[in-house]
């Protein structure tokens, strides 16, 4: 009856930033971003690359509310690069090798199709 | 370039081994890539590929045993054939028509009578789809070439349905699943003990042996814990329920994860500019934010070139489905230029 509308989970509102950016005052080089109609799917990739990024010092993400659809990215960086540079790099890296994966799926998968061709149409 | 490069994509990024590869049904290994990559590619297969369902069901005539929910229930979930739906549906949402239009939906109907002494089912072949509809054929694959059942009429009873398939996604309503299951699997000996195995006496003789053990080595009698250790092979499963193809369904996960990422870039910059001239008064913001905020620094023009050309072809996350094609091809240039840009 009062269940919230299920596309509001993914359905930004009107006036609504995808991205809102809240500098960390009591420690240096760190943001706190605020991601809007977005879950675990992106919070926890972007986590994982920036740990990767040796000029990282911290990553995390959480998810505040169970039933609200946004989480909280803070990222803390060595003073050779600040948040956002960090996050934007990690963003492309991360569409750099979905690329990679994207197309050796296709060239594994056209490989795989033309050596049991009888298995197509099920 | 810096080393980070070297270390971490340098080399040569996600590697697949396609183990099975049918027309409903991909199993295959990935690795080189972490947990939650391999993950977030399982969950927006599942929860993020749009794909065309029944949403709405106008019911003309319905004397058959079962209530118009029950059968709008039973209509939604058939799979409806789906394939390259981007370049051929748009949201209802973001139709400029009011209720529903051919460019945003496909029509079905439904009309069946039970007219003799014997029983008639009623199959998902049964659905009719509008003349010119680009999509929207029950998906059949069965020997008998019938579908599955919707409903059974008695004598006298009859259906008449109109019925509106619309393009959605997972996350709204389950029936826009393109996948039945995904198997997801690493680690089958469990080696990283991300696993806690439930035993009476003894877990080894107790649990039976995962079907991927053959591809990893067992563990050797009293070997140490390896504290450092990653999961780096994962075993992925894509059943699909016919709607898409399983390797268009991966296709477009990556495809809706890039478009996730681009924004994530375009959202960082936005903020930047906003805090940027809030921030300089302060004097406490750095060359970097600013080449951001005023997007004129020529060491930004990769992310730049990231944000700007990929808005071209997606005008919002979900405005772009029908013109997505040509602007999306550039963004990811250098690797979308060769034999699989699929013209995406």
């Amino acid at each position: 009856m009062n269940a919230p509308d299920r596309f509001e989970l993914f359905i930004m509102q009107d006036g609504e930033e995808k991205i809102t950016a809240v500098d960390e005052t009591r420690v240096p080089n760190c943001v706190v971003f605020t991601f809007v109609k977005e879950d675990h799917t992106l919070g926890n990739l972007l986590r994982s690359q920036l740990l990767k990024d040796p000029k990282v010092v911290f990553a995390g993400y959480k998810v505040p509310h169970p039933l609200i659809p946004n989480f909280e990215l803070r990222v803390q960086t060595t003073d050779e690069t600040n948040p956002r540079a960090a996050l934007i790099k990690a963003s492309q890296d991360l569409i750099k090798d979905l690329t990679i994966f994207r197309n050796n799926f296709t060239r594994e998968w056209e490989l795989k199709k033309m050596i049991e061709p009888q298995k197509e149409g099920i | 370039m810096d080393g980070f490069d070297m270390i971490d994509s340098g080399t040569d990024g996600p590697s697949v081994t396609i183990r099975k590869a049918e027309a409903s049904h991909a199993d295959f290994v990935l690795s080189n890539v972490d947990l939650a990559f391999a993950n977030s590619i399982r969950r927006i297969i599942l929860a993020e590929v749009p794909t065309l369902a029944i949403d709405l069901v106008e019911v003309i005539s319905n004397s058959s045993v079962l209530p118009d929910e029950l059968l709008s229930h039973r209509l939604g979930l058939i799979p409806l054939d789906s394939t390259n739906i981007d370049d051929k549906l748009l949201y209802t949402r973001d139709c400029d028509c009011d209720g529903y239009c051919e460019r945003c939906s496909v029509v079905l109907t439904l009309v069946a009578k039970c007219t003799g002494d014997q029983n008639v089912t009623v199959y998902a072949r049964d659905l009719a789809v509008a003349a010119g509809a680009q999509l929207g054929n029950p998906v059949i694959t069965d020997e008998a070439q019938k579908g599955s059942i919707i409903c059974k009429l008695r004598k006298g009873q009859e259906l008449n349905l109109k019925c509106i398939a619309k393009k959605g996604i997972a996350k709204e309503h389950a029936k826009w699943q393109p996948c039945a299951a995904v198997a997801f699997e690493y680690d089958p000996w469990n080696k990283l003990k991300h696993v806690d195995y439930w035993y009476e006496t003894d877990a080894k003789a107790e649990w039976p042996k995962s079907a991927n053990a053959g591809w990893e080595e067992p563990p050797l009698e009293n070997e140490p814990f390896d504290y450092n250790a990653v999961p780096g092979k994962f075993y992925m499963d894509v059943e699909t329920v016919g709607s898409l193809p399983p390797d268009e369904i991966l296709r477009q996960g990556v495809k809706y994860l890039q478009e996730k990422l681009a924004n994530v870039i375009a959202g960082v910059q936005k903020t930047a500019g906003a805090t940027g001239t809030a921030a300089s008064a302060d004097g406490d913001i750095n060359g970097m934010e600013d080449g951001y905020g005023g997007a004129r620094s020529p060491d930004m023009g990769d992310a730049n070139g990231y944000g700007r050309n990929f808005n071209d072809g997606y005008v919002t996350p979900y405005g772009g489905a029908g013109g997505g094609g040509a602007g999306a091809q550039t963004p990811f240039g250098g690797y979308g230029g060769g034999g699989y840009s699929n013209g995406w």
